[in-house]
Order: structure tokens, then sequence, then C-alpha cells
């Protein structure tokens, strides 16, 4: 006799692997943080190109991050090539849709960090964040092309 | 028992996270162990300690787990050292030992070091690669030509591989396979020492990944041609994949370089096969799904081909015959995106609606379509080709919010926010979350408007009017809500009970824009449960959240099967055309005329047609097969487009090189058929690690394993 229970509120399922029982996980505590994004980015000369490779400059790189109070971005450059940085942001409307063309540039400048090293960026970087869409740009002013592995945490 | 797996990388700089992220969407443990170095003498770091790599340390360690996998492997055969720490793990052969997974390892003639030579065990049937000598040593295969790139290097474009014959399930499936490769850029397979097999094979031997009882045992070799025209063969002692005691010997699986879980890893069946034969039982099977968008449509009667509208209705009609036959059987379901808009919105000549009742038409058309529709219909309603809304009359013809605004947008009639209602087209001027609203303040037409977790009140609202025809700003609820109703208007008129596919509640959209949270909001309130999506999702400003997962609401990744470029071309030519255009024929969009080895001899050499078709058709698989166990999404191709290289009086034909010719006098191939012929093959190789199923299936799994 198999053990039933009741799925979707609607729907009778037998116990398997693919249905397993519904539990609870008791004593959990909520994670204040998420991973928003993993990304390999070859680092070229190339303007306006984000983490994500796209040169379309009204395109986000991350979206509907409203709930953030900051964001983390971790990275690991296989290349010590000079590289310049942007961290762009804005807000949108309930709809989604950006309250206007452009960016507020949180931050510029030169990408810190050595050939095969560890960095981190808070953004922004005093205060807190909230904003619905961010950009985040690189662009190599020197030197040869690199691979520019992030993670993006972010922090509710 | 929880099934548990081991696996060993040298370097994170070049570790693909596809390992780790399959794992999971298949509920198997996993510990990641690191090699410190490449020899002989590196230690292993596991989360217990550091061990000697040969040491009885680490061997106690390793039974914790059904398999060990090692990640690693090279492109050059001139190395001296990657893997050699691994030696001593193929001599670890007793029952409580777990089984060891190599895939496309080095195992080089060149490896001098004498640790790794002394332990490699002597009866190890599978003649050792020597640069020095790679003709005596390893068959080139897949015609042996080089490609311009390492063929490990293959994502979505650039595959190789064979058909291939596995023996113990005795199928045939067409898989990207390479099991050792070298600077060269050629694809390589292995050669058998046929006196230690032979010995191997008649010794008994106990462990449950042997299931044969016997110590060595050939898993799969490269099929032999199914036709006389087909001269591409490989010796007698050519093999793809072996078992060693315990040690599978497989080609590559996941390509070695840095990069996030992302479906192109087009290599990735030999991992699954390999887990399934070291008995590791996975929590989940994964769902197999697949998708078409645009079921009824037609092309103009261009060359190559040339066929009247009815000639090509009457292709659609024989294989979507087939895909409702084939759902029915595999219970599956087909989703199929029904391009709407066209009752209101015309935009041509050969959408769904059109062909079906434009006067444009003629009569014989028009019953050619009504045949092609009432399958789909019928399977609807049954459950094997469910159909939903799809767009492309809106937003330039690239879907949901594509354009700021649909200039001459024309709406439905009827129902709640068609024509003549006086309906809101914009978001209001004003906008305050309603316990911040001081009373008296909002206008005489405020709204409350709720989108995902956001709630405000609305008011002076730009409205519709009476009218029919206006221009609507797409990035709104209220626009989004004004297609969506009009779409599903359109399906119900056309005889389909909904417009999300049923039960699936499910839509794939034009050109994979999902619009945005507006869009999203308004779909959930028409009762969807997720749609396809790219990652740019609409107007140049939007970007699917995160975690493709909103709000309840799923944002399934694409992942296109065409054979054709939508960009250069517009259908196919088939799988190869000497006079298609750039991106025009399967060849050239896959970029699979590796040393122009189809090309070059495409009309002398009638063998270039079955090398195109098997290149075809693993690369194909790969894709599809990446999505599946990768990413969790949504594999499809536009039928009409792909199905015009079929021979319209044989339609349903499996592919016989120039024995059967289409309208262009070239080798007839139903992509179709050979697709999901070569897929299921595929699945029932895999019966612990693969099911036939549905987009339900695929959202309630991406439900269990997702993170938050």
């Amino acid at each position: 006799m198999p053990v039933r229970f009741l799925k979707n509120a609607s729907e009778l399922a037998d116990v398997s692997w693919e249905t397993p029982l519904p539990v609870q996980v008791t004593n959990a505590k909520p994670v204040p943080a998420d991973t928003l994004l993993v990304a390999t980015t070859f680092v070229t000369t190339d303007a306006n190109r984000d983490l994500l490779g796209s040169a379309a400059t009204e395109l986000p790189t991350l979206d509907g991050c409203m709930q953030y109070r900051k964001l983390v971005w971790f990275y690991f450059r296989a290349g010590a090539d000079s590289t310049n940085y942007r961290v762009l942001a804005r807000a949108t409307d309930h709809n989604g849709a950006p309250l206007g063309a452009g960016w507020q540039e949180l931050a510029t400048g030169t990408l810190p960090g050595n050939a095969n090293s560890w960095n981190r960026i808070e953004i922004p970087s005093t205060g807190d964040g909230y904003y619905d869409q961010y950009r985040i740009e690189v662009q190599r002013t020197a030197g040869s092309n690199y691979l520019l592995t992030s993670k993006i945490v972010g922090v509710r | 028992m929880t099934p548990k797996v081991c696996l060993v990388v040298r370097e994170f700089g070049a570790f693909n996270r596809a390992w780790t992220q399959i794992l999971r969407n298949l509920g198997i443990d996993y510990t990641l162990c690191t090699a410190i170095g490449n020899t002989t003498g590196a230690n292993i770091q596991t989360p217990q300690g550091v061990f000697a790599a040969g040491s009885p340390d680490l061997r106690n360690y390793f039974r914790q787990f059904d398999a060990v996998i090692l990640c690693e492997h090279s492109s050059n055969l001139n190395d001296t050292s990657r893997i050699n720490y691994s030696v001593f793990w193929m001599s670890w052969n007793d029952l409580e030992d777990p089984a060891f997974l190599f895939f496309n390892p080095h195992f080089s003639a060149a490896i001098t070091e004498s640790a790794y030579n002394s332990n490699f065990p002597s009866d190890f049937p599978i003649v050792r690669p020597d640069p020095s000598d790679i003709a005596g040593a390893l068959y080139a295969a897949d015609g042996g030509s080089a490609a311009s790139f390492s063929p490990l290097a293959a994502t979505i474009t650039g595959g190789r591989g064979a058909c291939i014959l596995f023996l113990a399930e005795n199928i045939r499936a067409h898989v990207m396979t390479i099991c050792n490769t070298h600077t060269d850029n050629i694809p390589y397979y292995w050669r058998l020492d046929t006196a230690k097999h032979s010995t191997l094979a008649s010794t008994t031997y106990t462990h449950r990944v042997a299931r044969n009882g016997r110590a060595g045992e050939i898993l799969a070799v490269p099929a032999p041609p199914s036709s006389s025209e087909d001269t591409e063969t490989y010796p007698n002692d050519c093999v793809i994949a072996y078992r060693y005691r315990n040690c599978f010997w497989l080609p590559n699986a996941i390509s070695r370089r840095q990069d996030v879980a992302n479906p192109n890893n087009p290599f990735l069946f030999w991992l699954l096969y390999g887990l399934q034969l070291a008995v590791v039982r996975p929590r989940y099977k994964l769902p197999v799904q697949v998708e078409t968008d645009h079921p009824l449509a037609a092309l103009l009667p261009d060359a190559p081909f040339n066929h009247a509208i009815t000639t090509q209705l009457g292709i659609l009609e024989a294989s979507w015959d087939y895909m409702r036959d084939f759902a029915r059987h595999k219970n599956t379901a087909i989703v199929n995106g029904v391009t709407v808009g066209t009752k209101y919105r015309s935009i041509g000549s050969r959408f769904h609606w059109h062909l079906l009742y434009s006067t444009s038409r003629t009569q014989a058309e028009r019953d050619a379509a009504m045949r092609v529709h009432q399958i789909l219909v019928a399977g609807h309603r049954e459950g094997t080709t469910p159909c939903g809304v799809h767009d492309h009359t809106i937003g330039g013809g690239r879907g949901y919010w594509a354009a700021a605004t649909n200039t001459g947008f024309v709406r439905h009639n009827g129902l709640r926010y068609g024509a003549p209602n006086d309906v809101p087209i914009a978001r209001g001027r004003c906008c305050v979350a309603p316990h911040v609203l001081p009373a008296g303040v909002a206008g005489a037409d405020a709204q409350t408007v709720q989108v995902g977790d956001t709630e405000l009140v609305e008011w002076d609202i730009p409205t519709s009017g009476t009218g029919t025809t206006f221009d609507l700003p797409m990035g709104s609820i209220h626009a989004a809500r004004i297609i969506i109703e009009s779409e599903i208007e359109e399906m119900l008129a056309l005889g389909f009970p909904d417009g999300y596919c049923a039960g699936h509640k499910y839509t794939n959209t034009a050109s994979n824009n999902s619009g945005g949270e507006c869009y999203w909001q308004a779909l959930k309130e028409f009762g969807f449960r997720g749609v396809r999506s790219g990652t740019a999702c609409g107007a140049g400003t939007k970007r699917v959240t995160p975690n493709r997962y909103w709000n309840g609401f799923h944002l399934v990744e694409e992942m296109p099967l065409d054979i054709y470029s939508a960009v250069t071309a517009g259908y196919s030519w088939g799988l190869y055309h000497p006079s298609a255009p750039s991106g025009g024929d399967a060849v050239r969009f896959l970029n699979l005329d590796h040393s122009s080895d189809i090309s070059s001899g495409w009309t002398t050499n009638p063998a270039l047609a079955w090398r195109a078709y098997r290149r075809v058709l693993c690369m194909a698989t790969g894709r599809w097969l990446g999505t599946t166990a990768v990413t969790l999404g949504g594999a499809y191709f536009h039928p009409i487009e792909c199905l015009v290289p079929a021979a319209p009086n044989r339609v349903m034909e499996r592919f016989d090189g120039w024995g059967i010719l289409n309208a262009a006098n070239q080798p007839h191939y139903n992509h179709v058929v050979e697709l999901l012929e070569n897929m299921d093959a595929v699945v029932r190789l895999l019966p612990e690690y693969l099911y036939w199923g549905t987009i339900t299936d695929v959202m309630d799994h991406r439900e269990r394993v997702m993170g938050g």
C-alpha cells in the first residue's frame, strides 16, 4: 500500500523519489544574503561592456534588486592588465520601467587587484542601495585580454 | 542510501561549475577534493585531511562514496603529467572500493614519471596514446579532420561526435564524443589491446558495477554504418568506452574551463552515462521535453525548395501527426507557442490565424492549414501538443515590451480590456502606496495596482477611449493586460480552451521576450505559472530576475535547436547546401564544417552527407541535454523552418543519404523525426537519469532544487 500525501492542495501523490514527502525544516535561520550572479567575463578594450558581455548601455546587469541593502562584488582576476570599471544604478517604477534613461554612477575607477588575485567591492561603498537595477562595466585600458570571474551577493 | 560522489579537481581556475550544478539537479551529494599537483606525488586535499594519492588513508576515505570522478583532462598528449596521481586508484579494485570515473583521461605514453608507469596496471587493455605514434595508438575520429579550435571547446556549435553502439543495451545513439585529443585539434577514439581484453573478459570479477561479472567489458564502440554510402568505418579494435574492473574509461564529459553553470556543455551525456554505470542512484530523474515556436506557419515558396503553401502544410501535417503520436507514446507533451495577434494585428500572411481564415489564401491552403490546426487542438485537449500564446505582432515583431511604444496597436473586441471599453493603457501620473496615501488626495480614477510585492494606488491614468486602434506604451501592467487578454481571446476563437498550454499554465514567449515585472504579474493574473525567457527580456532595459524565479513565476531559460540562422537565412536549406546563404544550412549554422571536410566534397563524396547528419544530430542533442541537465530550461525549434528540407512525398522517411532526395535534389532530412528519435535513444540509455516529461515536470523540479 503506497503512502500518499496531499500535493498542491488538490492532488494526491504517492511518496516516491520524484515526489518526496513535504517537510518543514525546524530551527532554520533565514539567510540574509543571496547569490545574484556568477559570471566569467573576458575583459577587453571594448567600451561599455558589462559583466555579462553586453554593450547595450541601457541593459542592466542585474534587475529586481530593490530588496537588497547592499551588493558585494567578489571577483578573481586572471590578469593584472589595467582595467577601468563603473558601477551604475537606477530605480524603476513598480512596472519595472526605469524612471528615465541613463544611470546614476555609484563608483568608477581602476579595478583593484593583481593577476590571480581575489578582490571585493561593496556596492554602494557607503550607505544603502535599494536600487532596482545595476549595471557593472569593465574595460581594459592596457595590456592583454584576461578572464574576470565575478560573484555578486545581495545582502538584505 | 544517499547518493554521494567525490569530485577530484586540480585547479578551480579551470573548473567548470556545470559539474556541480548537474549533481545538484540530480540530488546527488558531492564532495570536492583538490589534487595538490599533477604527479604521483600529489597530495589530495579532502575535508577530512590531506592524504597522499596512493595512501591507504585516501583509499579508506574514498570508500564512503559511490563514485570518484576525475574532473581534469588534457588536450595535449605531450603533457607528462595531468592526473598521474590517479594511477594508484586503478588498482583499488576491491568490493569496498568505489567506482572510478575517468572522462577523457590523460594516460599518454609521454608520461615519463616512473612511479606512474610502474603502477599503471600491466593488464590494462586500452593502448596508451603515444604522441610520437598517434596513428599506431589511436584512431582519428569523425573524419579525422582538424577543427580550427580544440574540439573539447565546443559549446553550442562546432561539435564532433559519432553514432555510438552501446553494446549491453544494444542501442545506437548520436552523442558528442571525443575520447582524447591533441594539439592537432583532431578527435580520437581508443585502440583496444584485444589480447588483454580477452583475458579480462574471461576473468571473473565481483563488484557492484561489474554488471557482467567480468573484469573487463567493452561498453561502447562506433556503430557500424547503416548504409553502404557511409564509408566512415572504424576497425574492430576501436573502442569508445570501457570498464576495467571498477574503473570506467569514458569520453570527455565536461569541458575543462572556468565557467558558470550554463547549458553550453554538449558532452555531458557521458557524465550521466558514467554515473549510471557506477550505480549512483540519483534522488531525482531529469524531465526531458521539447517545445516549438509557430507550430502552424508557412514560408514564401522560395529557393531552393520552392514548396507551394499546400506542400509546406502537408509536411507540417505529417510531422505533427508524428509528434502527437510520439508524445502520446512517450508520455511527454510538446509545448507550442502559437503565433497569435494576427486576428487583429496582421503582420504578414504566413501565421496561424491568417492561414486558417484569410480570404487571400486559397480554399485548398486554408483546408491544409485546418488539418494541421485540428491536430494541434486535439493534441492540446489530450495533453500531447499543448499550445500557448506567442505574439510577434507587438513590439516591432519581437514580443512583450520589445519597444517602448507599440505605434498603431490594434486591440481585440469585448471581454474586459477590449473595445469599446475605456481602459487604462499606461501607468498613472501619480502612484502612492495605500498605507501612506492621505485621504482625499487620489483622483476619481484611482485604482490599486499590484506588481510583485509592490501595491500602489494610481490616478491620472491615460486610457484607451472607446476606439480599437491607439499608440500603446508597452511598459506597464495595463498594457500587458490588454495584450495578453487579446492573445487569449484569439486562442479561444481558434478553438483552444485556454492560452496557456492547458494544465501546464506556461507558454514560450515571442523572441524570448518575457517583458519584465509588469508582464509577469499580468501573466500570473491570467493564470500562467511561467514562460520561456531570454535573459535580456524586453525594451532593452530589462533583465530577468537573478534566480529566474519571480514571486512564484518561472522564467525558463531558452535553448534553440534550429538548423538555420533566423538572422541571415530565415529557414533551413537542409543539412548542407552548396548555395545556401550564410547560416542557411545546419552545417554552416552549427559550425560543423571542420577543415572544410563536408563542403569540399559534398557533390562528389556521398559519405559526407552522413558525416553532416551525424554531426548535426550530435550537436543538437548535446544542446538539448545541456539545457535539460544544467539549466532546467526549455529547448525549442521552429517546425516549418526546419522541415522544408524534408522530401514532400516521403516526409516521414528516416535519413538515407542520397537515397532519398528532397525538392532541391539534396538529401532528405526530417529534423523532427531524427531529433526526437535520437533523444529517445538517449533517454532509453539513461533510464535512471532521464525520463520523458513535461514543462510542468521541469517547473516542479526547478522548485525542488533551486535556491531561494
